[in-house]
């Protein structure tokens, strides 16, 4: 087990294909070319099409259901209800669930507007499916409802969710989360100035370009299950437990490609429901069955940053912030760990913090971690960040830089602790700001808060915000890598989501710079199911947990095929042959360029392919022995490793989060229209060391777009009389086009080794997309000179924030 | 007559009546002995990425469901359900089309492109966006593909504003934008060098 809260101590002395541009895509061909494939088009013989029943109410009970007209409808083969006697009460769904309970495959209670529910109808189509639906007839009973986290606080407001939470509509009846450090009092009392502010931030969501959906057919036994999930090895830990039981070695998963879902799908605490209720339909058709949401019904939860915070901030007039309070009020939150002024504690020296957050239950879908829990912390820096700066009339990156430091702690601590862990005195924040200033030509461009109009009539913004890197979380993996006969090529064995973030080309070059192959020779298909699982992208980590795994896998297996290659070949009950090097130890050799060498003179040596030899006509590593003839054999090459970190968001953080991020934006605003244009991007990311430095470019300028697209347009709007969502599709609610984030996005990475993850790294993919949400209220500020607190900033906002409707 | 009675055979060629299918096929077997197989009434001709299809369709299918569900040509992705993403752009009689839109109908006789289509016959684009990464998820990335060789059709100087315009009906929420536009721009100039010949071949490791 390799101890990574330090500096790492084995690197690699020299780097190949790691931070090397530009290695092919494993999965560019097939998905440009159309040939990546994905649960939604899987089709087998005699499928079935299983859709769900809507609650067309906020909040209602089934009091009776008429299924009789849609279970005779021509082609439909099977209608499941809630009340199916063989439906369990409650079923293990996942790692969530445990804050709401474990909750019923098919429910007969729904606490949201278009929550799927009451019936799931089977057909040998989509659209009798969908036809049948229109035919049940349901008796409701309609309860009263809420959708406003702050009504719903109120003494007398209606329960939201009364099963679970009978006495009010607060997470535990109380405080969802708080947090102390120092003192806020005597942190106001020692402040110069002190001010009060609150922000909004409207509910949004995922949109995971593939809809929700799974396949579940029975061979006898077998459960064989197709599953879009970015965590497969929950779907087969709870599966285990379903139908009376199905033994681990009876269920057989296929994660094919996934079309994202950035964490919500997953986090949903029931996303396994339809796959339970898919299995249960399929054992009484013997038929496979194939569940499917609509587009709409991907509307079904939210991003846990929905609610109202309220902040008390003091400060010097040098920017010295000196005690931060914060309340949030939160809708639907599912889990307590993510307090406002997190981030300001783990990248401030900020000595007096108070948070607390209120989960308020509120009829609609529950709030999850979306790209990502910290969104609500994040958001938090920033304003409180801008605010400050605006307040004393200084560059905001001066006063991100004299407020650098982590739990209080101010620089020359933070130095310390860096040594104190073996790496050098790298000042990451000051690293990141610099080289994104110069990117954007800061220093030129930013000014006083509206006070530059452009020659074309719009005022002009600059925005900048900073945080620490946080991508390397608490995980485990476990993976193994083969070589294969015949050729000697490597593959690596784990079963993961692949959602996109190119994190399987990563594994291939760690593993072909750690085991000598040529990185073509390295190949990596997550979507088998060979029992070992792998953090997928998910639990804000990914490459910090699989990397080490990989790596450690790398370096037995390379450590095994030297030992083979000096020992004798081809053993079997006749005896041996020669070893492939007689003469040598495993120390006198190395792998080089998928060769077998001498260190002494790298030019004798014999290819891995070479080694391993041909399978045989008999079996797969020899055949018959006769006429005095044997084939040279190895023994068969594999070797698998694992890794348990204890990164950050352990509940005991094992050490401060070292690296940090800074991102510039600068805007242009149409006063008379209130539209915003975002003129340029710089993201700037300390990752560590930049393993695939494309693949983290990719979470950069698509982080950016997706942070913006929230930023400018992202909202779910409800009908309050109804309590129906007006806007569940991608036409009423909008996300960023190529023509929203109009210039040039810069990427920039920083690597100053100080991640836990293998070579220093730290992961990515949460961050930029979550920072930049906010990022869009500084830089409006900026442009206007008037703050806008309510998120998404719309261009109707803005024409209110100019006094001009 | 009742329904379950077999009616006279009539001969799909000629439409000529006769009294058993015996009688019909030995006057297929003499007529029209080596001609193409005749267009059974009723269904519709699809020529997807230059090969025929006969295809018998409900009246509500869209070409989507035809061309995914139906033909097994999943590189048509649906994305969301109302014309909104263009996942599932498709390129017909030479411009780009919302293939969940469209009913299958419709389309008799049509010549239709999609993007295993392009990608079989090795066209730059597919190398520029494996190289540029020019996708994420990659759910999306037929639809873009597809639209983008629609505007190179017909017009190999793309400016990067008249790129971003074409490809703006096309929804990524992994935010890939800017990749495309680098994609397109160098396809186009591969299209204008020549050098998309020959030396520029897909790597069809698919």
């Amino acid at each position: 087990m390799q101890d990574n809260l330090r500096r790492d101590p084995f690197p690699l002395k020299t780097y190949k294909h790691i931070g090397e541009r530009g290695p092919r895509r494993l999965d560019g061909y097939h998905k440009a070319s159309g040939r990546a494939d994905y649960t939604m088009d899987v089709q087998l013989p005699g499928m079935l099409y299983m859709r769900f029943l809507n609650s067309p109410f906020p909040h209602a009970k089934i009091k009776t259901m008429d299924t009789r007209e849609a279970e005779t409808f021509p082609g439909v083969r099977y209608v499941l209800r809630y009340d199916n006697p063989e439906l369990p009460e409650r079923a293990s769904m996942g790692k969530l669930t445990g804050i709401y309970g474990d909750p019923p495959p098919l429910s007969g209670i729904a606490h949201f507007e278009g929550e799927p529910m009451g019936a799931a109808v089977v057909a040998v189509s989509e659209e009798i499916a969908e036809d049948a639906l229109e035919l049940i007839r349901v008796e409701w009973e309609e309860r009263p409802f809420n959708l406003d986290v702050l009504t719903a606080m109120e003494k007398g407001a209606p329960l939201s969710y009364p099963e679970m939470y009978p006495d009010s509509n607060y997470w535990n009846n109380g405080l969802f989360d708080e947090m102390t450090q120092g003192n806020v009092k005597k942190g106001f009392k020692q402040s110069e100035k002190i001010i009060e502010f609150e922000f909004n931030r409207r509910s949004h969501t995922w949109i995971g370009p593939e809809r929700p959906c799974g396949v579940f057919r029975w061979k006898g036994d077998v459960a064989e299950v197709w599953v879009k999930q970015q965590r497969p090895h929950l779907v087969k830990k709870n599966l285990s437990t379903w139908y009376g039981g199905v033994p681990m070695n009876k269920i057989q998963l296929h994660c094919l490609y996934q079309g994202a879902s950035f964490g919500g799908w997953v986090q949903v605490p029931w996303n396994m429901g339809p796959l339970y209720c898919a299995g249960f339909v399929s054992k009484k058709t013997g038929r496979p069955v194939k569940y499917t949401f609509t587009r709409r019904e991907d509307f079904y939860g939210e991003s846990m940053d929905e609610g109202v915070y309220r902040f008390k901030v003091g400060f010097n007039m040098d920017g010295t912030i000196l005690a931060v309070e914060c309340s949030s009020i939160c809708a639907n939150q599912i889990f307590p760990v993510f307090n406002a002024v997190n981030h300001i504690r783990e990248s401030t020296r900020v000595p007096h913090l108070y948070g607390k957050i209120f989960s308020i239950w509120i009829n609609k879908g529950p709030a999850v971690p979306t790209r990502c829990e910290q969104l609500p912390a994040t958001l938090s820096l920033t304003a409180v960040f801008s605010r400050v700066a605006a307040e004393c009339g200084l560059d905001p990156v001066e006063v991100a830089l004299k407020n650098d430091g982590f739990e209080g702690h101010g620089k020359d601590r933070f130095e310390k602790e860096k040594k104190g862990l073996g790496f050098p005195a790298i000042d990451s924040l000051k690293e990141c700001v610099e080289k994104g200033k110069a990117a954007i030509d800061w220093d030129d461009k930013w000014h006083r808060p509206g006070t530059k109009t452009l020659p074309n009539g719009r005022m002009h913004g600059m925005g900048f915000t900073w945080t620490n890197e946080w991508d390397d979380s608490l995980g485990s993996a476990e993976i193994a890598i083969r070589i294969e006969r015949n050729d000697g090529t490597a593959s690596i064995l784990s079963m993961g989501c692949d959602n996109g973030v190119e994190a399987e080309n990563t594994y291939c070059m760690i593993a072909a710079d750690e085991l000598g192959l040529r990185l073509e020779d390295v190949s990596y298909n997550p979507q088998l199911d060979p029992g070992f699982f792998r953090m997928s992208p998910d639990s804000s980590t990914n490459l910090s947990v699989n990397g080490w795994a990989i790596r450690h896998a790398s370096r037995i297996l390379k450590q095994r095929i030297l030992e083979a290659a000096v020992a004798p070949t081809a053993k079997t009950q006749r005896g041996s042959m020669r070893p492939a090097f007689p003469d040598c130890k495993p120390e006198d050799l190395d792998i080089v360029d998928s060769v077998i060498v001498k260190k002494a003179d790298p030019s004798e040596g014999i290819s891995v392919a070479d080694f391993v030899r041909e399978a045989g006509q008999s079996g797969p590593v020899t055949s018959t022995e006769s006429g005095g003839f044997r084939w040279a054999f190895t023994e068969p090459l594999f070797a698998f490793s694992y890794h348990v970190q204890m990164g950050s968001y352990n509940p005991e953080n094992p050490r401060p989060h070292l690296t940090r991020q800074a991102h510039f934006l600068e805007v242009e605003v149409d006063t008379d229209t209130g539209e915003i244009f975002v003129v340029k991007t710089v993201n700037v990311n300390d990752v560590g060391k930049a393993i695939n430095p494309m693949s983290c470019e990719g979470q950069q300028y698509g982080g950016t777009i997706m942070g913006l697209s929230r930023g400018k347009f992202e909202e779910m709007i409800y009908d309050p009389v109804t309590g129906v969502m007006l806007n569940g599709n991608l036409l009423d609610y909008k996300i960023a086009t190529t023509l929203d984030v109009e210039g040039p996005i810069d990427t920039i990475l920083v690597e100053s080794g100080m991640g836990y993850g293998p070579y220093g790294s730290v992961g990515i993919g949460e961050d930029v997309g979550t920072v930049m949400t906010g990022l869009l209220g500084p830089a409006v500020f900026n442009a206007i000179g008037v703050w806008i607190d309510d998120h998404p900033i719309t261009p109707e906002k803005v024409l209110k924030a100019l006094g001009k409707i | 007559m009742a329904d379950h009675e077999i009616k006279p055979s009539i001969c799909p060629y000629c439409k000529k009546e006769f009294d058993s299918i015996d009688a019909m096929k030995q006057h297929v077997f003499k007529a029209h002995r080596g001609s193409d197989p005749p267009s059974p009434e009723g269904d519709i001709r699809l020529n997807i990425n230059g090969n025929d299809y006969y295809l018998s369709v409900e009246p509500r299918w869209t070409l989507y469901d035809v061309i995914h569900d139906r033909l097994g040509l999943t590189g048509s992705k649906q994305f969301c359900d109302r014309g909104a993403c263009g996942s599932c752009t498709v390129i017909m009689d030479g411009k780009a089309v919302l293939s969940c839109m469209i009913l299958a109908i419709e389309c008799d006789g049509k010549a239709i492109e999609t993007v295993e289509g392009i990608a079989e016959k090795n066209h730059p684009l597919i190398e520029s966006y494996v190289k540029h990464h020019a996708m994420q998820c990659g759910y999306c990335t037929p639809g873009f593909v597809t639209t983008s060789k629609a505007l190179l059709d017909r017009n190999i100087h793309p400016t990067e504003n008249e790129i971003k315009e074409e490809l703006s009906g096309n929804l990524c929420r992994c935010g890939t934008y800017p990749q495309h536009t680098i994609a397109v721009l160098e396809t186009a100039e591969k299209l204008r060098t020549g050098k998309a010949d020959g030396a520029e071949k897909a790597q069809g490791d698919g």
